[in-house]
């Protein structure tokens, strides 16, 4: 089916969800970092669900004042923000009045908070089933609700978290990575917790509509996870983290609407939807979870891939020595490379042909291979490198002959130029090693 | 017709007591009285494992198992597939245990292999499975309110089936904390000398993760799965508050979880009879258990003030 990318952003029913989520993304994107740094990822967990009773209390009095749809939602968020925070409280003192840890105390809390507001939320089951509806749909979220109002509170919101975590960045920085350095700079830690507290409690409450209670704390902690594969520095992670966020709104909101219709036309009348909370909560993971997978330094599998290339390399590398080594006529077979690597026929076949195409080796006939000039002294420098290295260990760093072969096998793949010429320097260009092996010239690689 | 119907708070229990013979004889059992015995019996299976999950500090996890057990419910029903989600506790018991195992490898490979910090990992893990669950069992059972229900709990569709599955879990969690008490106060309080003595820690970890998982599924049709978490830690707290001896610990946890337990019914009821407003059971239970260790915890509290 035709996805319009962009109608999503103009079109007047889809315009308020789509744009509501972004900005839900963006804060709790930003807000997450912090919390991210700080290692509490769960706490948004706890704050989340402690703001389902207040949520539930806000819609109550909404309904109590017979306040308008625009009103209410203030009032919601207002309750909730109040629960959320006094959550904190509670878990505070739970931990440092009662010495319950931390962890405990968490779980505790979400719980306990969850059940008074099922409580609260059951006594409208039968007086007030409309309302009762709507209270439920804050456990998931109800994107499709949002209207222009809606973005622009949230838009007002989310600057103010922007705002909030612009001016007091350094602050919370320090704050976050060393309290006690903080106090010793006269930093007013207790001001800066409570600020960010209150980033946290507003990132979570302007996820209720969108993702739910239940659901938003994967939207502190998703972003920011994926942003730290990317950089080291707070402003880029503030700056990843909300983009990551928006996007998660933006696919979310696309993916729910397109599939829900496919869905509808797939079983006509059951009514059934893609919920958009849960949605947004799992593209947010996916995208989390391919950046853990292929960010450029710190992904896994680019880690993998630039493990796998210097295996290879040096692979390459003991290929050549070993033709240098333990051939006369320098020339050698697949099988007669077994005897001394270990590699299996297709890899040294791989290995060397590119090796061929690097011009250190030559076809010698028909399975056969034989180094060029060129290899010859490239192979004789890796040998030179290997002796070397074995000449330092033994007497410099007074290590047994027998017991350096093995640290010169690794190092000969990652000395360096300027370290071989200290080295040669050093050792004032030592023409045997310990084993009374020749050492290879630097230029010519000929051993005397 | 339920003889408890317009009974308040004390006459709730008057009824219950002279109802105790027909009960014990084997007489049919009324609803309120299936709803006291499954919440006893999960607030029981919750109160010998929540004290060793608070010891550990893994009650974060027992969060995590709770939320991704959904998945497990999700497949369970890709088996078989059946109009009534809660047509098959058997299977939704093994699914519930790979899954509870599942989540923790999952969580291990984030922080591990993937290098994400520990807490991220916990928290991405159960989130992403939870969201992922939802969409699964929406999509499978093509029911719009599942998810509602799955965090809900609803009493009022308790059997008296799931009363027999409740006992039974209780009884297993009864008898693996008999056989293995020795070897869960070594592996929580000296893991060393647990090692040292042929103990492994991790098979003990992995055991009462297990047990966690079959003690939410065991709870999640009464208290849905988020509140099974109360009955693991608000009993356990409490009674933290008042002793620190292990076996101690565990017999008070199971006495306020039935007390608490009772309570809820018997205040649920009454607000029913008295004001006419019919509240959600689980969450009065929960609130009771609530209002109980925030009591102990004030009492706790302001003794200490006034012993200084």
């Amino acid at each position: 089916m035709q996805i319009e990318w962009l109608s999503f952003l103009t079109d007047p029913v889809l315009r308020a969800p789509t744009l509501g989520c972004m900005l839900m993304g963006l804060a709790a994107g930003v807000v997450g970092v912090v919390i991210f740094l700080r290692k509490e990822s769960l706490l948004g967990e706890s704050l989340s669900h402690a703001a389902f009773p207040g949520a539930i209390l806000g819609a109550f009095v909404g309904g109590l004042l017979g306040s308008d749809e625009d009103l209410s939602s203030l009032i919601i968020l207002a309750g909730a923000a109040f629960t959320a925070y006094l959550s904190i409280f509670f878990i505070r003192w739970l931990v440092t009045r009662l010495r319950i840890h931390s962890d405990a105390a968490l779980c505790f809390t979400l719980a306990a908070t969850f059940g008074i507001g099922v409580t609260l939320a059951s006594h409208m089951q039968f007086s007030d089933p409309a309302l009762y509806r709507n209270m439920l749909a804050l456990l998931y979220g109800q994107a499709a609700t949002m209207t222009d109002f809606h973005v622009y509170l949230y838009g007002a919101l989310a600057a103010v978290v922007i705002l909030l975590a612009a001016l007091f960045r350094k602050e919370i920085q320090i704050t976050s990575f060393d309290r006690t350095y903080a106090s010793s700079l006269m930093l007013p830690v207790k001001i800066i917790e409570a600020v960010f507290f209150a980033l946290a409690v507003l990132a979570v409450i302007i996820g209720i509509r969108s993702v739910g209670v239940v659901l938003m704390s994967a939207m502190l902690i998703a972003p920011p996870a994926a942003a730290r594969q990317f950089s080291n520095r707070f402003t880029t992670l503030l700056f990843l983290s909300g983009i990551f966020g928006i996007l998660s709104g933006y696919l979310g909101n696309i993916l729910s609407v397109t599939g829900s219709q496919e869905l509808s036309l797939l079983f006509p009348n059951t009514r059934l939807s893609l919920p958009t909370g849960p949605v947004i909560v799992t593209i947010s993971a996916l995208l989390c979870f391919g950046a853990l997978l292929f960010a450029p330094e710190r992904g896994l599998a680019s880690r993998a891939w630039r493990i796998a290339r210097f295996r290879y390399k040096c692979l390459r590398e003991n290929i050549l020595k070993c033709i240098w080594r333990h051939t006369k006529d320098y020339s050698t077979t697949i099988p007669l490379l077994q005897e001394h690597l270990n590699a299996t026929s297709l890899t040294l076949l791989i290995a060397l042909h590119h090796l061929k195409q690097e011009g250190w080796l030559e076809k010698n006939g028909k399975g056969s291979w034989k180094l060029t000039s060129d290899g010859i002294v490239k192979a004789a420098k890796i040998v030179r490198l290997h002796r070397l290295w074995e000449v330092y260990l033994a007497d410099y760093l007074g290590i047994g002959a027998e017991r350096v072969h093995r640290s010169a096998e690794e190092m000969e793949h990652i000395i360096t130029p300027e370290l071989e010429a200290s080295l040669t320097r050093l050792l004032k260009d030592p023409k045997v090693d310990p084993h009374k092996q020749p050492i290879p010239a630097a230029d010519t690689g000929k051993t005397l | 017709m339920n003889p408890y119907t317009d009974t308040t708070f004390w006459q709730f229990f008057n009824v219950l007591f002279q109802r105790l013979g027909t009960l014990l004889t084997g007489g049919p059992i009324a609803s309120d009285e299936l709803q006291i015995a499954v919440l006893s019996l999960v607030a029981i299976s919750g109160a010998l494992i929540g004290p060793f999950l608070i010891l550990r500090k893994m009650t974060m996890l027992a969060n995590a198992l709770s939320h991704t057990i959904l998945i497990g419910i999700a497949l369970a029903f890709l088996v078989s597939p059946s109009d009534d989600l809660y047509a098959h506790l058997p299977l939704f018991m093994v699914a519930a245990v790979l899954t509870g195992l599942a989540t923790a490898f999952i969580t291990e490979f984030f922080t591990s292999t993937l290098r994400l910090q520990a807490d991220a990992s916990t928290g991405l893990t159960f989130t992403s499975l939870f969201a992922l669950g939802i969409l699964l069992v929406t999509l499978l059972t093509r029911n719009a309110h599942i998810g509602t229900e799955i965090v809900m709990g609803n009493v009022d569709a308790l059997q008296i089936s799931d009363m027999y599955w409740a006992a039974l879990i209780a009884a297993i969690n009864i008898v693996i904390i008999l056989l293995f008490f020795k070897e869960y106060t070594l592996t929580t309080f000296d893991k060393a000398l647990a090692v040292s003595l042929g103990f492994s820690p991790a098979f003990f970890s992995y055991l009462l993760m297990t047990q966690v998982s079959i003690t939410v599924v065991s709870g999640f049709r009464a208290v849905g799965v988020l509140m099974v978490l109360a009955l693991l830690t608000a009993p356990a707290l409490t009674a933290r508050l008042i002793t620190h001896k292990l076996k101690h610990l565990i017999l008070y946890s199971i006495l306020i979880g039935i007390i608490g337990a009772f309570m809820g019914v018997a205040l649920s009821r009454h607000i029913l009879s008295v004001q006419n407003i019919a509240l959600s059971t689980a969450g009065v239970t929960v609130c009771v258990l609530t209002f109980i260790f925030i009591l102990a915890a004030l009492i706790k509290v302001g003794r200490s003030k006034f012993a200084r």
